[in-house]
């Protein structure tokens, strides 16, 4: 296995030089009421508490409601495709691991067209922020089931009730290897910008699943259905370096019947980055290493006499 | 021009691939042209492989046809290879393995080497043979035995003196067999050649374009690339195999966005998965170089087998309209100089470069005198360090040539969002919300043609989207793309030898294409469409283009790669020769 090495370039994370404005002016698509505000909110406070520099911030998202997520911010953004958005993130981060790389999408995104990703990424432990906006349904195609859709639920695609099993999240970001998991609500946005904040702190893949209603197309998971079956991880005796107990937590979905959901940093660990094993990396970031010289382009054709 | 082919024919595990490999270095050293060419299948061990290697004094497009010399490791090497045997051959085999039938004894020069025997007395390990058979073969090529010596000692050196000994000893052993003599004379010059093949020769070209990030899927006949890049971690190039191939086309966007050249490649079934984020790049006019090198389809097909059906897939993959560009360069040598270009035109002109290759393409070997170095330039298009204009930046600012500025993560007071959605200058959708609203019908439509202009700009600037004409004023032209190319170049100078005017139109860009002048070049000429796929999909670009229909026609789609010999008698035919 290849040394782990130090990364030159540091992520710019704090101390912006200058007070920043981390809106746009765009204003975002969502209904009125839609539990993304808070997450948008949320990832506000967060840049502001870090004092961001937001021409080293890339947001990346799929597509859906939630991936709409980039436009009404004024750091870097690409709106990718359905499920793509973290392959587009980690090429991002590999390029150029000083930039500050966030992902943001839906649950069909994320944890169904998208899962592959997640898993991969999870493992590899990449440096980016994953946020994904868990309405448990799909918004933008009207109100279809979603990956973490509760068993019974009827949607427009399933009309007699949903009979597969919801993906439990935290569980899977935990036993694919993401080094930072937590899970928020956005009828809290003061509690989920702090684990935004730890996740962009985090150095290596973190995963932060929001609680974040679909009021239009999403009748059954609403803000007053969450808010009677949330509690805090903080208020809990919890370990988060501890992953046996973080996963027994992240079963609590199931063992409690869906009647207690914990919210918070469910468990994070410190794991060398993707970025620094990689050998191209040691030099710095790849965008700003020198072009191949002549000499090099000559070694490598001299090994084919 | 003289040339000899040599097939070494086995089954998986015996050695034929590492026999195959030294006679051609041995053979570029001893200053000769060399091409080679392998025939395998997706097993690792048994089954029937060749590989043929074809040296001469002239630089060669083909690795031939009919075998002068057969190396036969068993019983199946003869029993498969005795039909493409040519008149006068010679057949080298193990009296342990195999016999030779009565009729071919008589027929050809059998030469009864004891390859095991000699291996194990040598090394103690048969796989040795492969050493001796080789050492046997040059002596039939008149190849100074110092050679392969040299060679050998630069191969094992690292393993130690003992290593380097015993093969010198197994190809000394092979060299001096009793009654062996040298039955060719071909000419050779004083040059070291490079050898590669395609795909070596396309990472090299790409690495010189400084290309610095490759992602991939493990695909024949692509892999040799991923394995390239990963193999070079140390000299500046990041290399990654992902999940699937939507995640390497995905995560080359990803690296290009941020101002990285990157590349993907992989081949029909990966490029399948590929489409989806080939628009994207398309939408978001990010560059991108794809590597899609074919091989025989439809679904799996025969995984380790040839074909050029994918050119119409290419062309027209993905949902929408978009610019793009499609190369399918002819040559090892030209895989260089395509990659090396296809960078710039990424940047250039903010879309996706595809270069299409096949297995043939990707795996023959090719010796080469060198690269042009000075003729690699890179230049990275409009990318902006600064906002001039102030206020908010506009990635899509609509320009003249369709080609707005770029600027890259990280500069400062140029943030913008890039969307898969319609957008406006500033990347802002126009399509949620807004679409359907006058002014944003309108933008829509200004954005579209913005970036459809970009065809034109491409086609005004560069001279590169014209067929090539080799041979004017000839009675007929075989027209033909990528990497039929080479043996078509063969068969050419064959019929041209025998007194027959050939020509030869061969298109290497074959998307944009510069209609006014490919219709010029292709009218009032008689045709023979030249391709390795069953509808003829180059004449049907070129119908398309053109207007002007090519009639006669020689398809191979049976895997195996198109010889000169396949081209002569089938034009031979058609033309009532
Ligand atoms: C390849 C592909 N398939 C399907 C779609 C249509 N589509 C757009 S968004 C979406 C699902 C949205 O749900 P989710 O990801 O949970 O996000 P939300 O809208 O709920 O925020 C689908 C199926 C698409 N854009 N691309
Ligand atoms: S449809 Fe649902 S998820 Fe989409 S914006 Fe409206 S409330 Fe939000």
């Amino acid at each position: 296995m290849p040394e782990k090495h130090e990364i030159n370039e540091k992520v710019a994370l704090h101390g912006a030089q200058q007070k920043q404005v981390y809106t746009s002016g765009v204003k975002p698509i969502w209904c009125p009421g839609c539990g993304d505000f808070g997450v948008q909110a949320g990832l506000i406070k967060a840049f502001n508490e870090l004092g961001i520099d937001k021409s080293n911030v890339v947001i990346v998202s799929g597509i859906g409601c939630s991936s709409a997520m980039p436009h009404p911010f004024s750091t870097y953004g690409i709106h990718s495709l359905h499920g793509r958005l973290l392959p587009v993130a980690s090429g991002l981060k590999l390029a150029n691991h000083s930039l500050t790389v966030i992902g943001t999408g839906g649950d069909g995104d994320g944890y169904g067209i998208g899962s592959a990703h997640l898993l991969h990424s999870a493992r590899r432990n990449i440096d980016v922020t994953y946020i994904i906006m868990n309405n448990e349904t799909y918004g933008l195609t009207t109100g279809q089931t979603s990956p973490t859709a509760l068993q019974g639920r009827k949607t427009k695609s399933t009309p007699f009730g949903v009979t597969e099993m919801p993906v439990n999240p935290m569980a899977l970001a935990i036993s694919a290897g993401a080094t930072y998991v937590a899970r928020g609500f956005s009828g809290d946005p003061m509690h989920l910008s702090q684990l935004i904040k730890g996740g962009l702190s985090h150095h290596g893949f973190s995963l932060i699943d929001i609680f974040s209603p679909c009021v239009t197309f999403n009748h059954d998971n609403t803000y007053d259905w969450f808010r009677s079956r949330v509690y805090k991880l903080e208020d809990v005796k919890h370990d988060p370096a501890n992953m046996a107990m973080a996963l027994e937590k992240a079963m609590e979905d199931i063992t409690s019947n869906y009647s207690k959901l914990p919210i918070g940093l469910f468990y994070q660990t410190d794991r060398p980055t993707y970025e620094e094993y990689e050998l191209s990396l040691k030099d710095g970031p790849l965008a700003k290493q020198k072009p191949h010289t002549r000499e090099q382009i000559m070694e490598v054709l001299e090994e084919n006499r | 021009m003289k040339s000899v082919t040599v097939r070494i024919a086995g089954a998986n595990g015996d050695g034929v691939e590492s026999s195959g490999a030294l006679l051609i270095k041995v053979a570029a050293q001893n200053g000769m042209h060399v091409f080679g060419y392998r025939g395998y299948q997706s097993i690792i061990r048994g089954g029937h492989v060749w590989y043929q290697v074809r040296v001469s004094d002239q630089k060669l497009t083909s690795h031939g046809d009919d075998i002068n010399i057969l190396i036969a490791f068993n019983q199946d090497a003869i029993n498969n290879q005795r039909s493409h045997l040519s008149e006068h051959a010679i057949i080298i085999y193990d009296p342990s393995k195999a016999k030779v039938l009565p009729e071919d004894e008589a027929k050809y020069k059998t030469i009864k080497l004891p390859m095991i025997d000699m291996a194990v007395q040598v090394s103690g390990d048969p796989i040795m043979r492969n050493v001796v058979s080789i050492g046997a073969a040059i002596k039939l090529l008149g190849i100074e035995k110092s050679v392969i010596d040299d060679v050998l000692r630069g191969m094992f050196g690292r393993k130690g003196a003992d290593v380097v000994n015993s093969n010198i000893k197994a190809a000394d052993m092979g060299y001096n067999f009793e009654g062996l003599e040298k039955a060719y004379d071909i000419p050779h010059d004083s040059n070291s050649r490079y050898t590669m093949d395609g795909n070596t020769a396309l990472s090299i070209g790409a690495y010189a374009a400084d290309c610095k990030f490759y992602a991939a899927y493990p695909m024949t006949p692509a892999s040799s690339i991923l394995h390239w890049f990963a193999a070079h971690a140390n000299n500046g190039v990041l290399c990654k195999q992902t999940e699937d191939e939507i995640a390497a086309i995905n995560m080359a966007i990803g690296a290009s966005s941020a101002g990285v050249r990157a590349m993907c490649g992989t081949s029909g079934g990966g490029f399948s998965l590929m489409v989806e984020g080939l628009g994207l790049a398309g939408m978001l006019e990010v560059p991108l170089v794809v590597v899609e090198s074919q091989r025989t389809g439809p679904s799996t097909g025969l995984p380790t087998k040839t074909e050029q059906a994918d050119l119409l897939f290419v062309m027209h993959s993905s949902q929408g309209e978009f610019p793009r560009i499609v190369v399918a360069p002819r040559s090892a040598s030209e895989c260089f100089e395509v990659a090396a270009e296809a960078f710039n035109l990424a940047d250039r002109y903010q879309c996706p470069v595809i270069i299409l290759t096949d297995l043939f393409m990707s795996e023959h070997i090719e010796s080469i005198d060198g690269f042009d170095l000075d003729k690699v330039m890179v230049d990275r298009g409009k990318v902006t360090m600064t906002n001039t204009a102030g206020g908010r930046f506009k990635r899509y600012l609509l320009t003249e040539d369709g080609v707005s500025p770029r600027a890259l993560p990280g500069t400062p007071n140029m943030e913008f969002v890039a969307g898969s959605d319609e957008h406006d200058e500033y990347g802002d959708l126009v399509s949620d919300a807004l679409s359907g609203i006058d002014k944003y019908v309108e933008i829509r439509e200004r954005m579209h043609e913005k970036r459809m202009k970009k065809l034109d700009t491409m086609l005004a600037n560069e001279s590169i989207f014209v067929p090539h004409l080799d041979f004017k004023d000839s009675d007929f032209y075989l027209v033909t793309f990528g990497s039929t190319t080479e043996a078509v170049r063969e068969a050419v100078d064959r019929m041209r030898s025998e007194g027959m005017k050939a020509g030869i139109i061969s298109f290497n860009y074959i998307m944009p294409l510069d209609k006014g002048e490919t219709k010029r070049i292709l009218s009032g000429k008689r045709l023979i469409d030249v391709e390795c796929n069953f509808t003829a999909q180059l004449a049907q670009v070129i119908m398309a283009n053109t207007g002007i229909e090519i009639k006669d026609k020689i398809l191979k789609y049976n895997g195996e790669a198109i010889t000169p010999g396949d081209i002569v008698s089938q034009a031979k035919a058609i033309l009532g020769k």
